[in-house]
């Protein structure tokens, strides 16, 4: 019983606060004469986006909240992939019996952990591109696919030119199939694994998705008669853009760059404790089984410490998304970045602040649940 | 054990309706008392005779008795908003001096409501928080390189007064480039500061051209300035008063010779604000501004204008010699006050903003006799 008042006592207290902070806002807006509402998503957005100029800034606050949702996004996705697969990788060298590759790792991990990431991002910027040793766009390197007429990479200290693909009009559809193509490996993969199960028959799984991927893919270009192609990069005639080709900003580079530099510092150091409570017996087992040291790692070693290390890379990976907002300092049009332009430009910063929060809930809960998938994948199962 | 639970659930929803609307209603106060805080800490300590009142009174507002004039008169100190940051318009110097072009408009409205060009109390304001200042009555005028537009005018609740400086927005290049004319920077990355008009007045004027481009927005000059320098983008746009700063401070430290191209393409006119409803107040500070044009126009400086024995009606009329009274609520020789403590509009100028390399001559903001804009109406 007394627990239940204490637990309804707080539940008050917290409603209590609330409604004195909501109650706050409300009489101070109505002594000012300024409604709180969110009619302003509908007015033109009135400035234009940096490298988007396919942006018209006559379009509503909405779509400028949505290009800046994309870019986080894609700042966040870059990120954790430097960071897991550059974390991975220092992670076991520091483990290792190379001395240098051990020390190398350790001296990594302490420059990165040890500093803060906004320094991080804007020395990026400064020592990549604002003083770098690329040129500016007009004299841009040019790296040319060997053999033909066509460019690889467009370099400069702005921005960078990748292949990209263009649509000739049925790309929607083939996107369509693409993610059939996708489903059909994946069931084929599932169907492979019970077969090998059952009869205990190789289920050469990896083959066999590959292969129905390919196929549903060859024949859904084939059918839809090259629905997409690939897009070289090429600058404009006056030297100032790029004419196609996909862009990738430095603004973009210098934020998921070292976002993704400086995370893979904590997840070292995530992998190497969670590769240490692994019982040693484990790796004497796999050494009396002459198994190779990929082999120990790859089918022993990794797959337990995987299963120690998924909870505290959550966190890392919810990390790096939040982090993406110091992308304010070098002007990445970011969801953060874009808001406070928004505000400088008129638009209410309250409001504007709870669609920037409800932005990040939205991806950090995203991430979790993503993770919790897998985290719950990777559990023992014990009876 | 169901029952009770409601009960007392009952009981808590009640208390919790009992304390939200008490806290709601202590609200304003709060706020309030937070407000004035702010506004002592932000106070400079050498004015240390303003009196307790200011400090547990709620802010003096137009509608009180007196207005603020009277305020003002009670206090014995002007409180302005002003910029603190802005070379040549206001800035504090290693000694907690204040200085520059919109300080000394303080001074000058000090001097002309008061008598004492040092009876100012600089509150320095960023962009988003002085028109709140001037709302809340924390300043009594805002002078804070601020451009008069309508909404500003309207949905602020300021007043603007005489404009004190005319500026537009301008663009830089590098003089190397050999541009001349904004076509030439078709497609082009320009640099521009993050949430001000002058991004919003770069994306008007290219779009309604049809030039395209893209911009590089930074929050701050820090990172503005090498992104320029290291070519990233070509063009700089702000108002030419700053770029004329900046330009100054890139050749200075051995870079780049710039230009400033000769089109300006947005109207920045800068002046004094005050609340809205009050123009017994607004008559006062735009008056003594006006007199420093005045002045000018009548040829009379710091030096000369207390030695002055001609006999010319109209500058006998604003010296105040013969007793003449507009009835502004103003000492009859508050010209004299403010030209010989402060100087007159040029003098002003060329204290402040010569130095930062903006030229007065062939400006609009020249006397309208020679072709600008400074322009007072008839004292008399």
């Amino acid at each position: 019983m007394l627990r239940v008042v204490g637990q309804l006592a707080a539940l008050v207290v917290v409603f209590v606060v609330f409604r004195w902070l909501i109650g706050n806002l409300v009489t101070n807006y109505s002594r000012l004469n300024i409604g709180f509402d969110f009619g302003f998503l509908n007015v033109p957005t009135q400035f234009q986006i940096a490298y988007h100029p396919e942006f018209n800034p006559r379009l509503p606050v909405w779509r400028m909240v949505l290009v800046g949702v994309k870019n986080t996004g894609l700042a966040a996705m870059f990120g954790i992939a430097v960071a897991g697969v550059l974390g991975l990788v220092i992670g076991i060298g520091r483990l290792s019996q190379n001395w240098l590759a051990a020390k190398l790792s350790a001296a990594y991990v302490e420059f990165f952990r040890n500093i803060p990431p906004l320094v991080a991002i804007v020395f990026f910027s400064f020592a990549v591109f604002l003083y770098g040793p690329l040129p500016h766009l007009r004299d841009a390197i040019e790296v040319g696919l060997p053999g033909t007429a066509s460019t690889l990479l467009v370099l400069s200290n702005g921005e960078w030119g990748v292949p990209g693909l263009r649509n000739t009009g049925n790309a929607p559809l083939f996107g369509v199939l693409a993610l059939v193509a996708v489903a059909a490996s994946a069931a084929v993969w599932v169907w492979r694994t019970r077969v090998n199960e059952r009869s205990g028959e190789p289920h050469h799984r990896v083959l066999w998705s590959l292969g129905v991927l390919a196929v549903v893919l060859v024949g859904a270009y084939v059918i839809l008669d090259g629905p997409v192609v690939i897009d070289w990069p090429q600058l404009s005639e006056n030297r100032r853009r790029l004419a196609s080709g996909f862009s990738v900003n430095s603004g973009f580079m210098s934020v998921a760059g070292a976002l993704g530099l400086y995370t893979a510092s904590h997840v070292a150091e995530i992998i190497r404790g969670s590769i240490l409570a692994v019982p040693w017996g484990q790796t004497e087992a796999a050494n009396a089984l002459a198994l190779t040291n990929f082999q120990r790692y790859r089918f022993v070693v990794l797959p337990q410490a995987m299963r120690i290390a998924i909870p505290p890379l959550i966190n890392q990976a919810l990390n790096l998304t939040k982090n993406t907002s110091l992308a304010v300092a070098v002007g990445y049009a970011e969801i953060t970045t874009l808001t406070q332009t928004s505000i400088g430009n008129g638009r209410p910063a309250v409001q504007s602040i709870v669609i920037l929060m409800l932005v990040y809930l939205g991806f950090s809960l995203l991430i979790s649940l993503i993770l919790n998938i897998v985290n719950r994948r990777l559990q023992l199962v014990t009876r | 054990m169901q029952r009770r639970l409601l009960a007392l659930l009952a009981v808590l929803a009640l208390v919790a309706a009992a304390c939200t609307t008490g806290d709601t209603a202590d609200t304003v106060p709060v706020t309030d008392g937070g407000a004035d805080d702010t506004s002592a800490d932000t106070t400079p300590p050498d004015t240390g005779d303003t009196d307790e009142t200011t400090d547990t009174t709620p802010a003096v507002l137009p509608q009180d008795e007196g207005g603020i004039l009277a305020a003002v008169r009670d206090r014995g100190a002007v409180r302005c908003g002003v910029n603190d940051v802005l070379p040549g318009f206001g800035i504090v110097d290693e000694n907690g001096e204040y200085s520059g072009f919109d300080i000394d408009f303080c001074r000058v409205v000090a001097a002309g409501v008061l008598g004492d060009p040092d009876a100012v109390e600089f509150v320095p304001l960023t962009a988003e928080a002085r028109f709140t200042a001037l709302q809340g009555g924390e300043i009594d005028v805002l002078i804070r390189n601020t451009t008069w537009t309508a909404t500003r005018d309207g949905q602020e609740g300021a007043t603007f007064l005489h404009t004190t400086f005319y500026d537009g927005q301008g663009m830089m290049v590098p003089a190397s480039t050999g541009f001349t004319t904004l076509e030439d920077l078709a497609d082009a990355t320009i640099c521009v500061l993050q949430g001000t008009t002058t991004e919003l007045n770069l994306t008007a004027v290219f779009n309604a051209r049809g030039i395209p481009f893209n911009p590089m927005t930074h929050a701050d000059n820090e990172t503005l300035q090498p992104a320029y320098e290291s070519g990233q983008c070509e063009g700089w746009t702000s108002d030419v008063s700053q770029l004329t700063a900046f330009k100054a401070s890139i050749e200075e430290a051995g870079g780049e010779e710039q230009y400033i191209m000769a089109e300006v393409f947005s109207k920045e006119p800068l002046g004094p604000a005050v609340p809205d409803g009050d123009s017994a107040w607004a008559q006062a500070v735009d008056w003594s501004i006006l007199a420093t044009i005045q002045a000018w126009e009548f040829g009379l400086t710091s030096e000369n204008i207390g030695s002055y024995d001609g006999d010319d009606p109209n500058i006998l009329n604003f010296l105040g010699t013969d007793g003449f009274d507009p009835g502004l609520g103003l000492a009859p020789d508050f010209a004299v006050t403010i030209v010989e403590s402060v100087g007159n509009y040029q003098e002003i100028f060329e204290r402040h903003l010569a130095p930062i390399g903006l030229e007065l001559e062939g400006s609009p903001n020249d006397l309208w006799t020679n072709g600008g804009l400074m322009y007072a109406p008839p004292y008399r």
